[in-house]
C-alpha cells in the first residue's frame, strides 16, 4: 500500500521542495492551519529591531488606551522609505553581525526549540516591503527572515495586490532537542536499522556451548558487565529532530463577494528521540532505551471558497492532509539477555537432540513505527444576518472527516523460531510471515461528521438569547482479530517471540466442577480447530485458561451532543451580564459508561464603564453524571468471552475481573466542576496600567473512590504593571502564581484463586494458602506481631463464589483487600516572573527583557507496607530468611512519605545596547543570559547507574538471574550560558 | 475531624456560585460608572449592525487629504500598514476609497466639532465609541470567512472590541495589525496564566518564536468552546502531530477521544506536557487485576536509590523500576498513541 502512496505523492512531494525554494509568510487566515508565525527565539515577534518611539506618538495625543483600557505600545518612529522614479516606494533592514556563546551550549535546555550561533557571520533578521501606493496601482512585495542557515531559521515573501489577489510562500524550520545526554549503542541512529557497536547482539550465552542450555544468572549478568562497559566508555549525544515546513497560499477576491483562499504545506520532521524497547511478555524481560529513527513528511492541502455579501456568509472548505512516514519499520539488534515466556523449546524429532530455549537467538528487534494516513475534510458553514426580525443570526456548520490508514502490517517476528512452541504447537515458520496474521493490511477506519446550528436574537434592545445545537459523532470502521489462521491459535506473539499472551482451554479436566473447568478429553488445542471463527470458537463452551488475552482490536466510537441556551443582558452603560446553560451529552461505544451526560451553567458579568478600568468576571458550574458504570466494558474483546467462568479449584480467576467495581476512570466517572474567573484591567494612571488576573478551578469527582479521587483544584493569579510614562522610558512588569493539586488513590491486586484460603491479618498483611477441596482449611501463615483477624475461602464449584469475593474492593477481598490501597497526591506550584523595559538616551538605547519560572510538583503518597510486602515473615519461610527481611526494610525506608519534589527555574535575560549612527545605521550589542536547573527523579542516579538491574542472591545464597533493565538518556541537566553579539542595522 | 460544615460539597459550590453573583451584583450597583465616556450601542447580535449609536448621520465625507490637515502624523504611521496602502491604492468599494472615513465613519461634522466624540468614530477607550459600534464598523468589511462564528463567541459576550487586539494605526506587528508586537503577546494581555505555562518546563514553542496562540486558535469565533480551529482538540493536534492522527489496529480510548485526557496544552512541570509524572499519571486510569500497573511505585524504585541499595549490600531485592525510571511506563509501552503492530495490543511495538 505504502509504494502505491508513495507514487501517488511524488508529484506532491517535489511541489513541496520547489515550494520550500522560495519562502514566505505565514497564513493569515485564522480559522485554518498552523504556521501562524515566523520568528525564532532571538526574534519571537519575527522581527528584532528595537526602534525607537516616536515622541510624537500616533497623533500628538499619548496614552492611548485600547477600549478595554491598556495602553497602546508607544509607537515606534515611522522608518525611512524611499520612493523610486517609477513609484514604487520601499523600505528595508537588516541586521548582521557577530556572535558568540559560551558555557553549557550543548544542553538539552538551551538547545530545546532554537539554534544560536557558538561563534560566528550571523544574518539576525532581515525585512524589505515595497509598494505601489498609487491609486490603481497596489501591487507589493514583502519579504522577511532570520537566523539564516541556522536549524531555527524562517523566511517568507509575500506578494500580490491589496485587495485582490496575494501569493505567499514561507520556509521555517523548528528544531526539537530532546535530550544531548543519551549514549547511544547503535551506529545507524536515523536509519530504519539500528546496529550494535561492539555488543554482542542477543547478549552474552553462558556457556557458550550451543548444545548445552544457557545459564540465565550467568548470562545476564555477563551481558550486564559488558553494557555497563560499554555504556560507560560512550559519550553523551544528542536525540533532536527538526522540523522543516515549506508553504505556498494563494488569496484571490473573485468578485466583491467571493474569494478564494487555497494553501500547500510540506512539513518534514527528520531525526531521531528516545524511545523504549522491551522483550519477554508479561511484566517485561528487559528492556532498554532506543533512539527512535524520524522521517516524516506530511502534505496539507486546503481549498477554500468564502462569500460575504453583507447578509449572508458562506465558507465552504476542502482540506487533505497526507502524513507519510519514510521510515515504516525500525530494527534494532538487541543489548539484552531478554527473559523469555511462552515460547518453550519443542520435543525433539526421535533421533535428534533436544531443542534448547536459547535467549540469543533473540538478536534483533522491530518496530512498526507510525503508519502512513491519510485525512480529508470537507467544511461548509453558512450565517445569515437578519436584522429584520429581531436583530436576528443564523449559524450554521456542518463538517465531514475522514481518517483513513491502509498499511502493510508485518509478521509478529523476524524469527523462524525452529524447534519452539507455543502451548504445545510447533511454531517454526508459523509467526515469520503475514499469513500468521488475520489481515495483511490494518484498512482503518474513523469517520466524522459534525453539525452545528446555532440562533442569536435580540428581542428588546437590551436583551440578546442565543440557542445553539452541536452533534459530533466519531465512526470507527476498524476490525482486526488477534489469531493465527496458521496455527488457528488465538492471542498473539509478544515482542518478536520473546514472550506470547495466547488463550487454551483450562487443563483443569474432570466432570466435577470444583475441580475442573472442562470436560475430559478437552484438548489443549481445542479452539485451534476452528480457524480463527471466533463463534465457532465460542460454540465450543470451553473455559478459557486466561480471561484477558486479547482477541480482537476495540473500536472506539462516540458521539457527542451540545445543547445551549444562553443570554447577555445590558444592565447599565457599558455593564452586562450573560448567563448560558449547557447540556453536553456523550455516548460512547466500548467504554465504561455508554452516557454521561454534564449540566452546566455559567454567569457573567462585565463592566467596561468603570472610569478606572474593565472587569470581566465569570462562574460556572457543572455537574457531570452518567448510566450505570460498568467496570469492565471490554468483556467482548478479551478471552473472558471465549466461554464459561472458571469454578476449579487452583484456577487464578483474576484474570477475567479485568478490573476492581469501584475503580473510576476520570474521563467518565462523576464530576462536580466550578470555574471561577476574573480579569481587572485597572487605569491607575493616566501612564499607568495595572492588570489583576484570578483563576480558580474545582474538579470534585464524588463517586470516585479509586482513581482520580477528591478534588483537583487550581489557582492563579496574575499581577500585571505596564508603565509608559514617554518615548524614551517604559517599564512592564508581570507575576504569576500557580498552585494545582490532585489525588489518586488505587489498590496493588492481590489474587484470586479459586480454592485458596486467604488469611487477613491485623497489620494489613494477606497470607494466601491453597486449600484442598474437601479437606481441611489449613493453617494459617505464621506472621510475628500479627494475629489472623479474617479468613475468605474462595470455594470452588461455582463462579458466583468467586465473583462476589473478587469483583470490588473490601476488608475481605482476595484481589481487591483494602489494607493494600495507596493513595497518591501531586501537587504543583510555580511562581513565573517577567521584565521588560527600555530607555532611549537619544546616542544610545537601551532595552531589557527578562523571564524567570520556578515550579515545584511533588508527589505524596501513603501506604501500608506491611500489607505491600510479598511474603509473611515466618522463621520456616526461606524467603523471610533475615538477610531478606533487611531488605524489605530497606525498600520502605528508600520508599518514604513520597518522590523527591521535581524542582526547576530558569532564567533567561536579554539586554540590548543599540547606538543609532545616523538614521540609516545603528548598532546593536546583546547579551543574552541563560540559566536553568531542574531536578527530576525519573532520571535520578541514572547516569552513574545506568543499568540498574543485577542479579539478586535468594533464598541459599543462590544467584538469580534478572532481566536487564537499560536506560540510556541521563535526562535534563542544569545549564547556564552566555550570549553575545554585536550586529548591524541597517535600514534602506 | 474536618473544619467545613457537614452540608454535601455540592451545596456548598452552589453557596459559592451565589456568592459569586452576589458579588456581582454588588459590584453593579454599588460602584461608579463612567458617564461621559461609553455608551450603549446597539450590539452585534444582528451581524452586520450598522445601526452606529453616532450623531453625525448626516455628517459627509470630507476625504483624505481634508484629514491630513490635522492628522497628517497620524497617516504617517497608517501608512505602514495594510489598510492605509489598500485603500489608497486598490479600494473595494466607495466607502474604502474615502481611506480615513473607511473606518472612522463620514468627518464633515467632526471636522467641524473635533473634539465632539459624537461626531467620529474612535477605536480607542479614551474617544469612548461604543464597542458594539467600533465592531459593526470592522465587521461591514471583516465579516464571515474566519469571523463567522464571531457572534456570541467567548470575545464577543465578553465585550472585547477588535481594537482590544487590533490597532491597524500602527506598525507594532509584521502582521495582523496588532495592539502589541506579536499574536501571542496580544493575548496574553489578557490571558497572563498562559503566558506563565509557556515558561515551564515543558511547553510548546511559543516563547521561542515557532508558534502563536492562533496555531491552535482562532480569536474570532469558533463552533467549539475553546475557540477552536478544528472540530475537536484532537485534530487540532493532528495538524502538527499528524503521525498519532492514525486510526490503529490497536487504539488506545483516551487518546482517541482528547488528548487533553493526558496532557495539557498550555505548559506543564512535567516531560511531555503531562498532567502529572508517570508513572502515576498512568496509574490513574489503570489499576487492572493483573499485572504490575495498580502496583505501588515508589522512591525506592529509581536508579538512584537501586545504586544506593547495591551500595549498601542489599542484594535480595531488586529495587529498580522500569515504571519509574526515565520515560517510566512508556519504557516498554512506547506506541501508547496507538499501534499497527499486530503484537502491539499493549502498546510495546
Amino acid at each position: 500500500m505504502k509504494n502505491h502512496w508513495q507514487k501517488k505523492t511524488i508529484a506532491l512531494c517535489v511541489s513541496a521542495a520547489l515550494a520550500q525554494w522560495v519562502m514566505g509568510t505565514a497564513r493569515s487566515d485564522s480559522a485554518v492551519g498552523v504556521n501562524t508565525i515566523l520568528g525564532n527565539a532571538l526574534n519571537p515577534d519575527t522581527l528584532k529591531t528595537i526602534p525607537a518611539g516616536d515622541p510624537e506618538v500616533l497623533d500628538a495625543v499619548p496614552f492611548q488606551r485600547t477600549p478595554t483600557g491598556k495602553l497602546h505600545e508607544w509607537p515606534p518612529i515611522v522608518p525611512p522609505t524611499t520612493t523610486t522614479a517609477s513609484g514604487w516606494k520601499y523600505r528595508g533592514e537588516a541586521q548582521i553581525g557577530w556572535m558568540g556563546a559560551g558555557g553549557d551550549t550543548g544542553s538539552w535546555w538551551y538547545n530545546q526549540y532554537k539554534d544560536l550561533p557558538t561563534n560566528g557571520l550571523y544574518l539576525n533578521n532581515f525585512y524589505f516591503l515595497a509598494e505601489q501606493p498609487e491609486k490603481g496601482q497596489g501591487y507589493f512585495i514583502e519579504a522577511l527572515g532570520g537566523g539564516i542557515g541556522y536549524r531555527d531559521q524562517y523566511e517568507g515573501v509575500k506578494f500580490g495586490r491589496y485587495n485582490d489577489w496575494k501569493v505567499k510562500l514561507f520556509y521555517t524550520e523548528i528544531p526539537h532537542t530532546f535530550t544531548t545526554s543519551y549514549r547511544s549503542l547503535w551506529s545507524g541512529v536515523g536509519s530504519d536499522t539500528l546496529t550494535l557497536n561492539g555488543l554482542t547482539p542477543g547478549g552474552t550465552r553462558l556457556p557458550a556451548n550451543p548444545r548445552v542450555a544457557p545459564n540465565a544468572a550467568n548470562s545476564a549478568g555477563a551481558t550486564r558487565n559488558n553494557l555497563v562497559n560499554a555504556i560507560n566508555a560512550i559519550d553523551d549525544a544528542e536525540l533532536s529532530i527538526v522540523r522543516e515546513t515549506g508553504g505556498l497560499t494563494f488569496e484571490k477576491y473573485i468578485t466583491n463577494a467571493w474569494r478564494f483562499y487555497g494553501t500547500y504545506t510540506k512539513e518534514q520532521r527528520i531525526g531521531e528521540r528516545p524511545f523504549g524497547a522491551v522483550f519477554g511478555g508479561g511484566g517485561g524481560g528487559g528492556n532498554v532505551e532506543i533512539p527512535e529513527s524520524i522521517d516524516y513528511d506530511t502534505h496539507d492541502i486546503l481549498a477554500a471558497l468564502r462569500y460575504d455579501d453583507g447578509v449572508n456568509n458562506f465558507n465552504l472548505q476542502a482540506n487533505v492532509s497526507l502524513f507519510r512516514n519514510n521510515i515504516d519499520t525500525l530494527t534494532f539488534q538487541n543489548p539484552l539477555y531478554a527473559t523469555l515466556n511462552t515460547i518453550a523449546a519443542a520435543p525433539a524429532a526421535p533421533g535428534q537432540p533436544a531443542n534448547i530455549l536459547d535467549p540469543t537467538q533473540f538478536t534483533a528487534g522491530r518496530f512498526d513505527l507510525y503508519p502512513d494516513n491519510d485525512y480529508y475534510n470537507l467544511r461548509a458553514e453558512y450565517a445569515r444576518s437578519m436584522p429584520e426580525w429581531y436583530h436576528s443570526r443564523l449559524t450554521a456548520t456542518a463538517s465531514f472527516s475522514k481518517f483513513k490508514q491502509d498499511d502493510d502490517l508485518i509478521p509478529p517476528s523476524m524469527y523462524s523460531l525452529n524447534g519452539l512452541a507455543i502451548n504445545g504447537v510447533p511454531a517454526a515458520n508459523k509467526w515469520n510471515t503475514t499469513a500468521a496474521l488475520s489481515k495483511q493490511s490494518a484498512d482503518a477506519e474513523i469517520d466524522t461528521q459534525l453539525f452545528d446550528i446555532g440562533l442569536v436574537m435580540r428581542p428588546t434592545e437590551k436583551l440578546d438569547v442565543n440557542g445553539k445545537i452541536r452533534y459530533y459523532q466519531t465512526d470507527n470502521k476498524t476490525e482486526y482479530f488477534a489469531c493465527n489462521p496458521q496455527t488457528g491459535q488465538w492471542g498473539r506473539l509478544l515482542n518478536d517471540g520473546t514472550g506470547g499472551a495466547f488463550v487454551i482451554p483450562s487443563a483443569l479436566l474432570g466432570t466435577n466442577p470444583a475441580l475442573a473447568n472442562n470436560p475430559l478429553g478437552t484438548l489443549p488445542t481445542a479452539y485451534n480447530t476452528t480457524g480463527c471463527d471466533l463463534a465457532a470458537t465460542q460454540a465450543l463452551n470451553l473455559v478459557p485458561n486466561a480471561g484477558n488475552v486479547n482477541l480482537r482490536n476495540i473500536p472506539f466510537q462516540y458521539s457527542k451532543t451540545n445543547f445551549e441556551l444562553g443570554g447577555e443582558y445590558r444592565i447599565a452603560k457599558g455593564q452586562s451580564v450573560n448567563a448560558k446553560l449547557e447540556r453536553e451529552q456523550y455516548n460512547r461505544d466500548y467504554r465504561e459508561r455508554e452516557e454521561t451526560w454534564e449540566n452546566m451553567i455559567k454567569l457573567g458579568y462585565v463592566n467596561r464603564a468603570f472610569s478606572f478600568g474593565t472587569l470581566r468576571a465569570s462562574a460556572e458550574y457543572g455537574v457531570r453524571r452518567g448510566d450505570t458504570y460498568n467496570a469492565d466494558p471490554y468483556h467482548q474483546f478479551y478471552s473472558a468471552s471465549l466461554g464459561p467462568e472458571p469454578t476449579a479449584a487452583t484456577t487464578a480467576a483474576a484474570s477475567w475481573v479485568h478490573a476492581m467495581g469501584s475503580f473510576r476512570k476520570y474521563d467518565v466517572a462523576d464530576r462536580d466542576r466550578l470555574a471561577l474567573d476574573l480579569r481587572m484591567d485597572l487605569i491607575a494612571l493616566q501612564d499607568l496600567d495595572v492588570g489583576i488576573t484570578g483563576q480558580y478551578r474545582d474538579i470534585e469527582y464524588p463517586d470516585s473512590e479509586f482513581g482520580r479521587t477528591d478534588n483537583q483544584t487550581l489557582g492563579s493569579a496574575t499581577l500585571d504593571v505596564n508603565w509608559q510614562p514617554s518615548a524614551k522610558l517604559g517599564i512592564t512588569g508581570w507575576y504569576t502564581y500557580q498552585q494545582s493539586s490532585l489525588s489518586q488513590a488505587a489498590i496493588a491486586p492481590g489474587s484470586c484463586n479459586i480454592g485458596s484460603y486467604y488469611f487477613y491479618y491485623s497489620d494489613g498483611f494477606v497470607g494466601t494458602v491453597a486449600g484442598v477441596v474437601g479437606g481441611r482449611p489449613p493453617a494459617a501463615p505464621v506472621r510475628r506481631g500479627a494475629t489472623v483477624v479474617n479468613t475468605v475461602y474462595v470455594a470452588p464449584g461455582n463462579a458466583a463464589n468467586w465473583e462476589n469475593l473478587c469483583a470490588d474492593h473490601s476488608a475481605t477481598s482476595p484481589l481487591w483487600p483494602d489494607s493494600r490501597t495507596w493513595e497518591a497526591n501531586t501537587e504543583d506550584s510555580n511562581s513565573a516572573f517577567g521584565l521588560a523595559a527600555r530607555y532611549d538616551m537619544g546616542f544610545v538605547r537601551f532595552e531589557l527583557d527578562g523571564t524567570y519560572i520556578t515550579g515545584t510538583t511533588s508527589v505524596d503518597y501513603s501506604y501500608n507496607p506491611n500489607a505491600l510486602n510479598a511474603a509473611a515473615n515466618d522463621p520456616k519461610n526461606p524467603a523471610t530468611l533475615p538477610g531478606n527481611a533487611a531488605a524489605t526494610a530497606a525498600i520502605w525506608q528508600y520508599a518514604g512519605t513520597g518522590m523527591p519534589d521535581q524542582d526547576y527555574d530558569q532564567q533567561i535575560i536579554n539586554f540590548n545596547i543599540v547606538f543609532p549612527i545616523n538614521k540609516w545605521v545603528a548598532i546593536r550589542a546583546l547579551y543574552r543570559y541563560e540559566q536553568g536547573s531542574i531536578d527530576d527523579w525519573h532520571y535520578a542516579g541514572v547516569d552513574g547507574n545506568p543499568v540498574p538491574s543485577f542479579n539478586t542472591v535468594g533464598a541459599g545464597g543462590v544467584q538469580a538471574g534478572v532481566a536487564q533493565a537499560v536506560y540510556l538518556d541521563s535526562g535534563p541537566q542544569d545549564y547556564h550560558t552566555n550570549t553575545i553579539g554585536l550586529l548591524v542595522q541597517v535600514n534602506f | 475531624m474536618s473544619i467545613y460544615p457537614s452540608l454535601p460539597r455540592a451545596y456548598i459550590r452552589l453557596a459559592i456560585l451565589a456568592t459569586a453573583a452576589l458579588l456581582a451584583v454588588l459590584i453593579v450597583s454599588c460602584t461608579p460608572t463612567h458617564e461621559g465616556g461609553l455608551k450603549d450601542a446597539p450590539g452585534s447580535a444582528g451581524g452586520k449592525t450598522l445601526e452606529a449609536d453616532l450623531t453625525n448621520n448626516d455628517s459627509t465625507y470630507i476625504g483624505e487629504k481634508a484629514c491630513l490637515e490635522c492628522h497628517e502624523h497620524a497617516a504617517q504611521h497608517a501608512s505602514m500598514g495594510v489598510h492605509a496602502a489598500a485603500f489608497r491604492s486598490n479600494p473595494r468599494g466607495a466607502r474604502q476609497s474615502e481611506v480615513c472615513e473607511a473606518c472612522h465613519g463620514p468627518g464633515s461634522k467632526h471636522a467641524e466639532g473635533a473634539w465632539d466624540r459624537s461626531l467620529i468614530i474612535g477605536f480607542t477607550r479614551n474617544w469612548g465609541t461604543p464597542v458594539a459600534t467600533q465592531n459593526a464598523q470592522c465587521l461591514s468589511c471583516h465579516q464571515g470567512a474566519q469571523r463567522i462564528n464571531w457572534v456570541r463567541s467567548t470575545h464577543d459576550v465578553n465585550g472585547v472590541a477588535c481594537a482590544d487586539c487590533h490597532n491597524p494605526m500602527e506598525k507594532n506587528s509584521v502582521t495582523g495589525a496588532l495592539v502589541r508586537n506579536s499574536i501571542s503577546e496580544t493575548c496574553y494581555t489578557c490571558h497572563p496564566q498562559q503566558r506563565a505555562e509557556f515558561l515551564r518546563r515543558s511547553h510548546m514553542p511559543l516563547p521561542e518564536g515557532k508558534m502563536s496562540c492562533e496555531d491552535c486558535h482562532n480569536p474570532h469565533g469558533s463552533p467549539t468552546r475553546p475557540l477552536l480551529k478544528t472540530d475537536t482538540i484532537n485534530e487540532l493536534c493532528y495538524q502538527c502531530h499528524a503521525e498519532k492522527r492514525g486510526p490503529f489496529i490497536w487504539e488506545h480510548a483516551p487518546v482517541r477521544e482528547n488528548c487533553a485526557n493526558c496532557h495539557l496544552p498550555h505548559g506543564s512541570n512535567n516531560d511531555k506536557l503531562l498532567i502529572t509524572p508517570r508513572p502515576f499519571l498512568c496509574q490513574q486510569c489503570h489499576d487492572p487485576s493483573v499485572g504490575h500497573p495498580g502496583n505501588f511505585y515508589n522512591n525506592s524504585q529509581t536508579a538512584e536509590s537501586a545504586g544506593a541499595a547495591q551500595a549498601s549490600g542489599i542484594l535480595a531485592v531488586n529495587l529498580q523500576s522500569q515504571r519509574i525510571i526515565g520515560r517510566a511506563c512508556q519504557n516498554c509501552h512506547t506506541q501508547v498513541h496507538g499501534s499497527n503492530h499486530p503484537s502491539g495490543a499493549r502498546w510495546q511495538r
